[in-house]
């Protein structure tokens, strides 16, 4: 017989809370505009990335200013998978996508979980704009400046066509992406659960006390440095049909910054941090867009607030108030 | 005594008929503010694209302020057809933001028709979101030969600018006309698909004048370069007869002043395909006369007696202390064109047409702009004339302009229907 | 022998605007360990400001060959935004993890790119021809306009300047012992937050300086900031972080490397930055001349 205290448990409620929330953006469709839903769609996409991205920021502890080259990838593997070769199955696409940014990741990867802190930073920076020149200057294979088309992929193999764009991408593409964003979250939450996931907040922590326990550290990284790669492609390659066009202005080092953004503005020291960061900064980069041709400088600014009074990000400042209401009881 | 009394109910009667003539007057200007018949009484809502930042900023952010000028114009002597135009302005940044900017304006804010965009790569987005969305867009720019021949071959909604190969055509029958006896050229150009397919234009065209001319260089500093002087001497090196480039914002006067600071067009010719894009930049004191210079579709003193032009140079000039370029009438002709349109279904059908009704009209549609008569023909692509000439100081400012003013027309720079392969069409000019 | 001499003026020329600003990055870095990403801004706003002083000196009727003074004077008086960025913005950091510290200057980037666009909007600006008041110098065939050697010879009289104040001062023995340590600082009596103040104020000179030198030679462009952070961090990677001789000397690989490929393979010239950048940050990580921990 549970107590009532054992079932309105932190962690109960927690569960109920995203059951909740799961629903709400399952049905949202039916009642929010067309643009809204469009604009959901961009966040699950974008989720997906920057919870990836967090497995190598906040738990391992590495910034990497080139993460939006592995989102690009994605992005690029699908406009080529659908344009050049006729390849609709977006299962496939989503496969091809891993392994490539897989197989790029553990190279990069390889040289760059080498150096630390701001030489990671700039290293992973100069990769991002390596692969940037590397798609703008072989135009031949990708589009150059004009990229190439994205064409609308089959999902689950139903080839839906005939539905009209906006009807598809609110309704049946909706509910793929969100679908998979729930279960990649999932997976995710057991990988930082594991024992892989506290050997890494332990490398992030104290790096030479995990080597002398016995942790390669450097491997470890490695490996954290590769699944983030992996996320960061699916969330491109889920991204890129919804866009249409792919364009190297995906890896340019400000669509990196962006993911910091992301990540910092919804708190990197909890899980669901980037998640709340991520639809706040669409919805907000959104508003702020329409209001001000200076949105820049709001941005910066936000992001100046963020990193000296609030680096905890909006899951900081809500755990921390909930510390208070804890300490009060 | 009878006499004043008629005078009397003389003056009250005039009075009176004055009176009513002029409360008579007033109720039919009233009528006549109303919309006519079958149109609807809310604002036209026009929804505009610019890029105001970073290289698209300079010819983007002249375009936005020509629409804003059209607009207050247009509000001034009534509207489009009585209804105001109100304009909601999104900006032009990347090719995902441009298609979440578009499908915001078209689904949230219902615009009536986006007009906008510069960038080949958001052109190429953009343009079968338009045709899926049923949302008119006229565009400002951005159109290559990729974006022509594959991807829509006829639209209904997507209405392109101009083909971006026109004035490196232009450029060549220039340097033939006015340079017919060199020998080698050279070309430094943005390393991106414009200058790439400035380049490759410009010498099919010289080419066919000119059969014997070579290329001894071509540089490719990426858009967005600030220096040149190391491409400069190695230009210098290559010692080409003329140097050709197609830079169109903040590189071409630095271009300009960094080939001045040695020398470079003393003894080399040049030709600027489209440097009038900054050309009130091109300050006398750098920029040498006997230049080839390009004004795309706008030269800002193109004649005297054209009074849209007179009356808009003015008004920009005293606005923003600053001289208009071509992006500013692919922004004014684009409206010119819409309003033109709803005219038009409007006469035939009495009432205010729809999205589809209205791309019907534009298509093939000719119209007064800024630069003289602008239209689209009937596969929705633009045409319209180019201005080139070569660069003088005499005139009243301090910087160059141009003394010939060659107006290339149409079908002399433009390939006449969108299915046309651009060289075949260089390749089977008779002269 | 005319090609070598114009490969090497033009790659020496471009190598002394880079470096001023690699300074600037590098005397920031080494002390206070602070990576400034807007040391392209304040070069940026060097230039614009260097534009308003040229253009209200010529109007104002002085006469023109002594246009110099005046623009070196408006880069050197800007550097009073450093202080205020400094207490304003980065004094909130200095406990804070390096990657904080990078984040904080990337919002910095963000403020005043806009802010820029707000004062000077988007067209292009410059100091009409008046650079070419000097004349052009003939060197075994090779034409140089001699503003260009003049912004030369003011960087290496700067560079000069630099290590002298480093090795020769209190201030710069300061700067060389208790880089990166503070609370030994603070230990010896030192006012290390008079240090901070000074060190950025530096920085900040040495960019707005640049951008002040620079723009007779070339124009400014709006989103000229952001282009330049990444070919200044190409220079601090290859010279090494926190060193001033390796900002001299990678200044000098980059740009002469940078116009070696104009003159042979044009085609190449944007990749070769990062090639090499990424092949000396795996060869030799602490770049020639640096120091300090990378792994």
């Amino acid at each position: 017989m549970r107590t009532w205290k054992e079932i309105t448990s932190l962690k109960n409620v927690k569960i109920l809370v995203l059951v909740v929330i799961g629903l709400f953006l399952l049905v949202l469709p039916l009642f929010a505009s067309q643009f809204v839903n469009y604009l959901m769609l961009t966040f699950f996409a974008y989720a997906i990335t920057v919870v990836g991205f967090n497995l190598l920021f906040g738990y391992t502890g590495l910034l990497s200013f080139g993460h939006a080259l592995f989102m690009a990838v994605g992005a690029y593997t699908a406009a080529f998978l659908t344009s050049k070769f006729t390849i609709l199955y977006m299962e496939v696409i989503l496969v091809v996508a891993v392994i490539i940014s897989s197989i790029l990741a553990a190279l990069i990867g390889a040289i760059c979980v080498r150096y630390i802190k701001i030489y990671f930073a700039m290293l992973t920076l100069a990769f991002g704009m390596l692969f940037y020149t590397f798609l703008l200057k072989f135009y031949y294979l990708t589009g150059g400046d004009e990229g190439m088309r994205v064409l609308r992929p089959y999902l689950l193999g139903f080839n839906l066509s005939e539905i009209p764009k906006m009807q598809y991408l609110t309704r049946s593409y909706y509910i793929y992406t969100l679908v998979i964003l729930a279960i990649l979250t999932f997976v995710m939450w057991k990988i930082v659960s594991s024992p892989f996931g506290l050997c890494l907040k332990a490398i992030r922590d104290n790096p030479e006390k995990a080597e002398y326990l016995g942790v390669s550290v450097k491997r470890y990284r490695w490996y954290a440095f590769i699944i983030s790669g992996a996320y960061a492609a699916i969330g491109g390659a889920l991204l890129a049909p919804a866009i249409g066009q792919v364009d190297p202005g995906l890896t340019y080092w400000t669509h990196s910054g962006t993911l910091v953004f992301m990540t910092l503005l919804g708190g990197f020291e909890n899980f669901f941090g980037p998640l709340i960061g991520g639809i706040v900064y669409i919805f907000l980069q959104d508003k702020v867009m329409s209001l001000t041709t200076y949105w820049r400088f709001i941005f910066g600014a936000i992001l100046a607030f963020l990193v000296i009074v609030a680096p905890g990000g909006i899951a900081g400042v809500i755990s921390s108030l909930v510390k208070k209401e804890k300490r009060d009881e | 005594m009878e006499k004043t009394r008629r005078e009397f109910v003389k003056l009250v009667g005039g009075a009176a008929l004055g009176a009513g003539v002029m409360l008579a007057g007033r109720d039919k200007a009233r009528a006549q503010a109303k919309p006519p018949k079958g149109v609807p009484a809310e604002p036209v809502k026009i929804g505009a694209m610019p890029g105001l930042s970073g290289v698209i900023g300079v010819p983007g952010t002249a375009a936005w302020r020509a629409t804003q000028i059209w607009a207050d114009e247009v509000n001034a002597t009534g509207g489009i057809l009585g209804r105001k135009v109100e304009l909601y302005m999104e900006e032009e940044t990347t090719a995902k933001e441009c298609v979440e900017r578009f499908k915001k304006l078209t689904l949230e804010k219902k615009v009536d028709m986006i007009t906008g965009l510069m960038s080949t790569g958001n052109g190429l987005a953009v343009g079968p979101l338009a045709e899926e969305l049923g949302q008119l867009w006229l565009s400002w720019d951005g159109t290559t030969q990729k974006g022509v021949e594959e991807t829509m071959p006829k639209t209904k909604f997507a209405f392109r600018s101009i083909d971006n190969e026109a004035e490196a055509i232009g450029g060549a029958i220039l340097t033939a006309k006015f340079f017919p006896k060199i020998k080698t050229i050279a070309g430094i150009n943005n390393d991106y698909s414009y200058g790439r397919d400035c380049w490759d234009a410009f010498q099919a065209v010289l080419k066919h004048f000119n059969p014997n001319v070579k290329a001894v260089e071509a540089l490719w500093p990426k858009l967005g370069e600030t220096d040149f002087t190391s491409h400069i001497a190695a230009l210098k090196k290559a010692k080409p007869d003329l140097i050709m480039t197609s830079f169109w914002s903040g590189d071409v006067p630095i271009l300009m002043k960094q080939a001045a600071a040695v020398g470079l067009f003393k003894t080399i010719k040049g030709c600027f395909t489209t440097g009038g894009g900054a050309h009130y930049t091109l300050k006398k004191d750098f920029t040498p006369e006997g230049l080839i210079l390009g004004y795309n579709s706008l030269y800002f003193k193109w004649t005297d007696t054209w009074p849209l032009l007179t009356r808009f140079v003015k008004t920009y000039h005293d606005k923003y202390k600053e001289y208009p370029v071509y992006e500013c009438d692919h922004a004014y002709s684009c409206l010119q064109a819409y309003k033109a349109a709803i005219e038009k279904c409007y006469a035939l059908l009495g009432r205010w047409p729809t999205k589809e009704e209205i791309g019907k009209a534009l298509s093939g549609i000719q119209i007064p702009s800024l630069s003289g008569y602008r239209g689209y023909r009937e596969d929705n692509i633009q045409i319209c004339n180019f201005f080139m000439g070569i660069t003088t100081h005499k005139n009243p400012y301090d910087f160059v302009t141009i003394d010939p003013v060659e107006v290339l027309t149409p079908s002399q720079i433009i390939k006449p229907t969108a299915g046309t392969k651009l060289y075949e069409w260089i390749k089977g000019w008779k002269s | 022998m005319e090609t070598i001499v114009s490969i090497l003026l033009s790659g020496v020329f471009n190598a002394s605007t880079l470096f001023l600003v690699a300074a600037g990055l590098q005397v920031v870095f080494g002390v206070q360990k602070v990576f400034n990403l807007a040391c392209g801004s304040f070069y940026a706003l060097g230039a614009y400001f260097g534009i308003v002083v040229v253009k209200s000196f010529v109007a104002g009727g002085f006469p023109k060959p002594l246009f110099i003074a005046p623009l070196i004077g408006a880069g050197l008086l800007l550097g009073f935004i450093g202080p205020i960025v400094e207490r304003g913005l980065i004094k909130f950091v200095y406990d804070r993890d390096e990657t904080f510290q990078l984040l904080l200057t990337f919002a910095l980037v963000m403020m005043i790119e806009d802010v820029i666009k707000f004062i000077w909007g988007t067209s292009p600006q410059t100091t009409g021809g008046i650079d070419l008041i000097y004349g052009r110098f003939n060197l075994f065939g090779a034409t140089v306009p001699v503003y260009n050697l003049i912004v030369i010879l003011c960087s290496l009289i700067i560079a000069a300047l630099i290590g002298y104040i480093l090795l020769n001062t209190k201030f710069g023995r300061i700067i060389r012992a208790t880089a990166d340590k503070k609370e030994m600082g603070e230990a010896l009596g030192i006012n290390m937050k008079m240090v901070y103040i000074k060190v950025f104020t530096l920085g900040t000179v040495l960019g707005t300086l640049g951008g002040a030198l620079v723009i007779p030679a070339t124009a400014v462009v709006s989103e000229m900031g952001i282009e330049l952070i990444v070919l200044a961090f190409a220079v601090v990677v290859i010279g090494g972080l926190g060193s001033m001789k390796g900002a001299f000397i990678g200044a000098l690989i980059v740009g002469v490397l940078k116009s070696i490929a104009i003159f042979t393979y044009p085609e190449l010239e944007m990749l070769t930055i990062y090639i090499i950048v990424i092949a000396v940050l795996v060869i030799k990580p602490q770049g020639l001349f640096g120091g300090g921990r990378v792994s």
